[in-house]
């Protein structure tokens, strides 16, 4: 996982190789939202993929018309690009805050170059953002995580076992064909099963014992100078009958959606280029994000909860002198709720966002000659729904539509009408180099 | 069909005398599994994850192919492959490496010779 430039060069022959690991979600890198890429205000907490890009299509040009533009957005966890050993405990249950620190930093960009300043010029924009996060398991995830890797271990001793005997015996030529294998490993499978299976009732071990028996009877001949896809066979009605894929499957899908607390934090800013120079840059606009959020127990396990608080601070200098007849407020407080409901590809986002916008105005100037300000204060709402489907597990469609929150441009256009194509990737893999491995 | 990946023809000259250690290290992140060594009258010595393990004496290995074992299954979602190594009294002897698109839940089986030096 040690390549990633080469990844990225590579990415349209990537996303047809990799591997299916976790599903994404809508976009919500910080960098594309303090670009107004991304209208939502609550940020999801970020997806498993090391890298993310979204191409957007929702943006203004000059003649302040939708258009279809190059916006990019990428966003990068440094942490997973190399390996650290850890073993699964540790990586599910890391043992200080300033691990889970580490481990969830990750870095977002977003560019264009369509940003519109007050007299409609067009410049280029750049977003800068980070965000990581904590999770804190309930106890109920605990027990569950130790009771898993409990039975999968003990099937890992089970099928091991079963296993060893087997490839002993034909390896150190022990059996001399099919019937004596078979003789010998169906003593074997009752004696490990007895002590290692976690069925309890002998109908069962006599069920699962009957399945391998009568599966392995119509196996091929076992031919001793070549015993590999025999043996394979024999693994796969051992594992078919011990149903050894279930437990990983159902501990995976656990992993998923694990219960508890998460909190999200985010921080934004975006440079800007009024007059299209590298040399001359200002600093318009930062934002804050702290986003907790729950993950309900199983039968609300489609449902989680999302809170935001979200502080922007505007810089007066430049939208002074870049949107010269319009108001812009310094320090900016949105909080708010959103829901997600999550079923199989179909999900359900509504958020709902409170505003409040606060500025100090210079008000003149006293008998004495001294400066007076007035402060001015207003409140604002936003709510959107999204509706996003999985197409495939690194591709996912969204459409967002609702009503933002006034922009400082136009304020009366508030429509939020947002269609999506989120890709994700994951890292790089490393070459084969074991000249031994078949 | 779950994968098997083989290392044949694998030899570690050893004294008789001397007692061999199998070390398993993981090397990739959320690895889960077990490795288990065919030597019924040491009751099959298994390494829980990473670790370390007495097989037995090269006497005790001598003359047959000894089976090393192993069961395991990445669960990070972060994780696009699965990487351990196995050494023998600090030796290297086997680094394993494959995609999970390719397996997530291999079994990985060295056999193993213990000739004399």
């Amino acid at each position: 996982m040690k390549r990633i430039a080469v990844l990225f060069c590579c990415l349209p022959f990537t996303l047809i190789a990799q591997e299916v690991l976790e599903p994404l979600t809508t976009p919500s890198a910080p960098a594309a939202t303090i670009l107004e890429l991304q209208p939502k205000v609550i940020l999801q907490p970020k997806s498993y993929q090391t890298l993310e890009t979204a191409l957007y299509s929702n943006f203004l040009n000059e003649t302040n018309e939708a258009v279809i533009p190059a916006n990019f957005a990428l966003e990068f966890t440094p942490y997973w690009t190399t390996n650290h050993g850890l073993s699964l405990m540790d990586y599910l249950y890391p043992e200080t805050l300033a691990d889970q620190l580490l481990r969830n930093s990750s870095f977002s960009l977003a560019s264009t170059q369509s940003f519109v300043l007050g007299d409609s010029t067009t410049t280029n924009g750049i977003g800068f953002g980070y965000r990581t996060s904590f999770f804190f398991p309930n106890t109920a995830d605990k027990e569950t995580t130790r009771a898993a890797i409990e039975a999968i271990q003990k099937d890992n001793t089970l099928k091991g076992r079963i296993q060893l005997e087997a490839f002993d015996i034909t390896e150190n030529r022990k059996v001399a064909n099919k019937s004596e294998f078979l003789l010998w490993m169906d003593a074997v499978v009752i004696r490990e099963l007895k002590i290692y299976s976690s069925l309890t009732s002998d109908n069962d071990l006599k069920a699962i014992l009957e399945n391998i028996t009568k599966e392995s009877r119509l196996l091929p001949e076992l031919d001793l100078e070549h015993p590999d896809p025999f043996i394979d066979q024999y693994k796969e009605i051992v594992d078919n009958a011990v149903k050894t894929k279930l437990l990983l499957s159902n501990f995976e899908s656990y992993l998923k959606n694990r219960q508890g607390l998460t909190i999200d934090v985010a921080l934004a800013s975006l440079l800007v280029f009024p007059t299209n120079s590298f040399e001359f840059s200002y600093l318009p606009k930062n934002a804050i994000w702290l986003t907790p959020s729950y993950r309900f127990s199983r039968t609300l396990d489609f449902l989680q909860v999302l809170g935001v608080l979200r502080y922007e601070w505007y810089l007066d200098e430049f939208y002074d002198r870049y949107f010269p007849n319009t108001f812009t407020y310094q320090h900016t407080w949105d909080y708010g709720l959103s829901a997600v409901s999550e079923f199989k590809r179909l999900s359900l986002q509504f958020e709902l966002v409170g505003r409040q916008r606060s500025a100090t105005i210079p008000a003149g100037f006293d008998a004495m000659g001294n400066a007076l300000f007035r402060k001015e204060k207003d409140n604002d709402l936003q709510y959107a729904g999204t509706i996003a489907y999985q197409l495939t597990d690194k591709i996912v469609l969204s459409y967002t539509l609702g009503s933002r929150f006034e922009t400082i441009l136009n304020p009366s256009e508030t429509l939020i009408s947002l269609l999506c194509l989120n890709f994700g990737f994951g890292g790089p893999n490393m070459s084969d180099l074991e000249l031994l491995k078949e | 069909m779950r994968k098997t990946y083989r290392y044949r023809d694998l030899s570690y000259p050893v004294e008789d005398s001397t007692e061999v250690f199998l070390t398993v290290t993981y090397i990739s992140d959320g690895n889960l599994g077990k490795t288990l060594v065919y030597q019924p009258h040491l009751g099959n010595p298994e390494i829980e994850n990473s670790g370390t393990v007495s097989i037995g004496t090269g006497a005790q290995l001598r003359g047959r192919i000894t089976i090393c074992l192993t069961e395991i299954a990445n669960l990070n979602p972060n994780e696009d492959e699965i990487s351990l190594s196995f050494s023998l009294n600090d030796t290297p002897l086997v680094a394993h490496h494959n995609d999970k698109s390719e397996e997530n839940n291999p079994t990985i089986v060295l056999f193993i010779r213990f000739p004399k030096p």
